[in-house]
């Protein structure tokens, strides 16, 4: 119970086996690593953002515009290659404008001291527009087989641009988890003032948690134009809040400092499963983001209330040895008692 | 002097913030195996030599020379690898990270180096779990954990800005003997604190600034007490409020008041969240102290009879009349007042400006009076003689002793009957601490009983009428005027009898 409520990435991880357990419960033919895989698969896209958001708001920022910086980017790969550029080209040009777009974010946060809700609010619609001049609105087709060929499945159902995914993660978790420089990330978001003094250059670490986002989602953009195979101008609107949702729902704080790659992984996979959960029992999609919202509620409140029992029993813990002298008598007040079993 | 050239050394630094210049051509210098300390009133400019020092402020002009090499700009990274090392005087921890890694933050990984901390807890006979989250600690806890990361980072040149505010007295000694073992090898320290006979003790070095200038430098030896004293109080202020600041502090002649020796608090086999069974009466009039180290459950008994934790058995009473149940809004508006210990945290809106900060408690209607409310502000600037260039001014932009004058003001602003107030001298200089303290006899002058919380006991022996000490969450007993000493309070503290 304890290291459940320590452990935000325990309590995902059991949402998403209990998801999937009332699945298999009401169809027991999903019951295979192939329904795992098809819900990866689409899943992909949500992790890289929720990825590149936890990087973000571990730094105590929030970027509201990589819904946008991913149609910029799959805009970009697909334009580069029907002007006959080649796949690597292609997608290094991307990364490259995902790069730019962060960087930019972060310039306008850092240097520019502009909250970050607000300035990327900003570059939200400025990419977004960006997007639509340079194509001048229409859809980007005929995208090549090579690029489509990437997220055909190699190996237990997952696809190369899978198996980057996989890779991005865990190299972006041990970043975090293991290293001096990923400790900056959370010391910065944790106390900025402590942070400049014991000398990590704080404007710089800002300013790398923008620019992984924007090449995070340049990676998810390309494998939206891989996936779909084109790319329709409004691509990737309304990500960007599904990417905070999912960081939330994994344990990361909006006020930083605190959360995992891990959780944030867990918790794009948890959402991704809901959507995949309702089109496998053929539900309306209009019920979708009902759905979504509810459980997304449901899943905080529930761990709110965890929270708090918690804190009241370590309370109770803490001034055991304080108890009235007489117990039992008339004036002696009942110390709230932790509920036992919220779940 | 062992060595000549200057490990540290400051010529004409001079800084302004908006216009108004805080330190004024300093000059300051700091050898291998010294302990200088600095002195001075809050806003004398102390804390901003010392961020300058650290490279977390930039001087506009004057020059700073670590290790005999000029800085222009000298950046927190590089004042690290020069072996410069700030314990600033609020605690600045990581709330989320464990005590551990707040300490080790950022020291490179060596196998050895668990086994250090270890050493230096035991030498300090701190007990803090290192695997808790700094968040869950309190406030000298933190200090703690602050002294310990200078410790453990091996500077050589070690900045401590009132380290001791929230220490006890032993914890106090221990930290001296580390200073001196630092100094042995060859470390220059500098040591800011508001206590005299603490830098008597440990200091070879003082300098003494006022209003952004050192007015006053020599070796500790030589230099009085008074000398001392004089060189940090402005000229025009005196150590007794004169009788127009008394004026400006009579408090409202129509508020509820209660003649003397009415037992205004009544409390009977309280028992809460870290104290047992406290019984005892407070009277209109008199000044109560509260002794006891730090975790005896001062706090927590103060937090109780606010309202701020639950009583778990026993009575309180307030003119006679129990409020054991009642909420915190409800006790204020029948004259408890409680100025936390805390100031930054549970104390002051501090982006909101003084006159928000001074009526937050009493405001007499539903609109906001800006003219009423700058006139409240006004004769509290006059009566406490708070620093401030008006009432507007966000309080973030005040220093630590004009920051707890604005607290006062407000506690005072309240209408008070039962004024409790907790470390109201803590990070305060001497000069504002006797204001303080006159403030604090005109009130309890004024018919208001006053229930005082310490760490710094000598504070008591000429203030209160009456000191409770407590010890582990029990009363320990009681000392009357004539009796009250330090060394008898310390033993009772420490769990003994009347000494």
């Amino acid at each position: 119970m304890k290291k459940l409520l320590r452990n935000r990435e325990l309590s995902a991880l059991l949402a998403i086996v209990a998801l999937f357990a009332v699945l298999v419960a009401l169809n027991h033919s999903y019951f295979s690593l192939q329904t795992l895989s098809m819900i990866f698969t689409s899943a992909q896209i949500l992790i890289l953002l929720a990825v590149g958001a936890t990087m973000v708001m571990l730094t105590r920022n929030i970027d509201v515009s990589v819904g946008s910086t991913v149609g910029l980017c799959a805009i970009a790969v697909g334009v580069a290659l029907n002007s006959g550029y080649g796949l690597p080209a292609a997608m290094l040009f991307a990364l490259l404008i995902g790069a730019i777009a962060g960087f930019f974010n972060g310039v306008l946060v850092v240097w520019l001291r502009i909250p970050a809700i607000v300035a990327t609010l900003g570059t939200l619609g400025l990419y977004r527009g960006g997007m639509l001049l340079w194509t001048g609105g229409k859809w980007i087709e005929g995208l090549p087989a090579s690029l489509k060929a990437l997220s055909e499945p190699v190996a237990i159902g997952v696809s190369p641009l899978g198996f980057l995914v996989l890779i991005v993660v865990a190299i972006a978790a041990w970043m975090l988890a293991r290293t001096a420089f990923g400790r900056d990330f959370y010391a910065v978001g944790d106390n900025l003032a402590a942070a400049r003094q014991l000398g990590v250059a704080v404007n710089r670490t800002r300013l790398l948690a923008f620019t992984f986002n924007g090449m995070l989602a340049a990676i998810a953009g390309i494998i939206f134009a891989s996936q779909i195979g084109f790319v329709p101008n409004q691509t990737g609107s309304g990500l960007e809040m599904k990417a905070i949702a999912a960081c939330v729902l994994g344990g990361i704080s909006l006020l930083g400092g605190t959360g995992t790659v891990i959780g944030a992984f867990l918790g794009a996979f948890f959402l991704t499963q809901i959507d995949t959960v309702l089109v496998l029992f053929k539900l309306p999609a209009w019920w979708n983001d009902f759905i979504a919202g509810l459980v997304l509620l449901g899943v905080l409140v529930l761990d709110g209330r965890l929270r708090q029992a918690l804190a009241r029993h370590q309370r109770a813990q803490k001034y055991s040895r304080f108890v009235p002298p007489l117990p039992g008598a008339k004036n002696v007040r009942q110390f709230p008692r932790k509920k036992k079993d919220v779940a | 002097m062992p060595n000549t050239t200057a490990m540290l050394e400051a010529h004409h630094i001079s800084k302004q913030f908006s216009g108004v210049s805080v330190l004024k051509a300093i000059d300051f210098a700091l050898y291998a195996g010294q302990v200088h300390a600095l002195l001075g009133g809050n806003g004398a400019g102390k804390s901003t030599l010392m961020k300058i020092f650290a490279g977390v402020e930039t001087a506009d002009s004057g020059e700073l020379k670590v290790h005999g090499k000029a800085f222009g700009r000298l950046k927190p990274g590089q004042a690290h690898e020069l072996g410069i090392y700030l314990v600033p005087q609020e605690p600045m921890l990581f709330p989320n990270l464990t005590v551990r890694e707040n300490i080790l933050f950022r020291l490179p990984r060596q196998s050895d180096i668990e086994k250090r901390l270890q050493e230096k807890m035991r030498q300090l006979e701190c007990q803090i779990p290192l695997g808790a989250t700094a968040s869950t600690l309190e406030v000298a806890d933190q200090q703690m954990v602050e002294i310990l990361r200078g410790l453990m980072r091996e500077a050589k040149i070690l900045i401590l800005d009132e380290p001791t505010a929230s220490l006890t007295p032993g914890e106090t000694e221990r930290l001296f003997r580390q200073i001196r073992a630092l100094q042995n090898l060859g470390v220059g320290i500098v040591f800011i604190s508001h206590k005299l006979p603490e830098i008597r003790q440990i200091a070879s070095h003082i300098s003494v600034m006022r209003d952004g200038a050192v007015v006053l430098q020599g070796e500790t030896a030589q230099l009085l007490d008074e000398q001392l004293i004089n060189a940090m109080t402005p000229l025009d202020r005196k150590h007794t409020l004169s009788d127009t600041q008394k004026l400006w502090l009579a408090l409202p002649g129509n508020r509820r008041t209660q003649p003397q020796d009415f037992p205004v608090l009544r409390v009977e086999e309280l028992t809460g969240e870290g104290f047992i069974d406290l019984s005892f009466e407070l009277y209109a009039g008199e000044i109560v102290g509260l002794a006891g180290l730090v975790g005896s459950g001062r706090t927590e008994l103060a937090e109780t009879l606010y309202g701020l934790r639950p009583v778990r058995g026993g009575r309180i009473y307030l003119e006679n009349r129990e409020i054991s149940g009642d909420r915190t809004k409800s006790r204020l508006d029948r004259g408890l007042i409680y100025l936390p210990e805390d100031r930054q945290v549970s104390g002051l809106f501090l982006d909101a400006p003084i006159r928000w900060n001074t009526v937050a408690l009493n405001e007499a209607s539903v609109w906001q009076q800006s003219k009423r409310e700058a006139a409240v502000v006004e004769r509290y600037h006059r009566a406490l003689g708070i620093k401030l260039n008006n009432a507007e001014q966000t309080v973030r932009t005040l220093s630590g002793g004009n920051q707890q004058k604005v607290l006062l003001a407000r506690c005072l602003e309240a209408n008070p009957l039962l004024l409790i107030i907790d470390e109201p001298t803590r990070g305060v200089d001497v000069a504002a601490r006797a204001d303080i303290y006159q403030l604090i006899k005109s009130v309890a002058a004024q018919n208001v009983a006053v229930l005082m919380i310490s760490s710094d006991l000598d504070e008591f022996s000429g203030l209160a009428d009456r000191v409770l000490v407590m010890h582990q969450g029990a009363m320990n007993g009681e000392l009357r005027k004539p009796s009250i000493t330090v060394e008898s309070m310390m033993s009772m503290a420490f769990g003994g009898g009347k000494a």
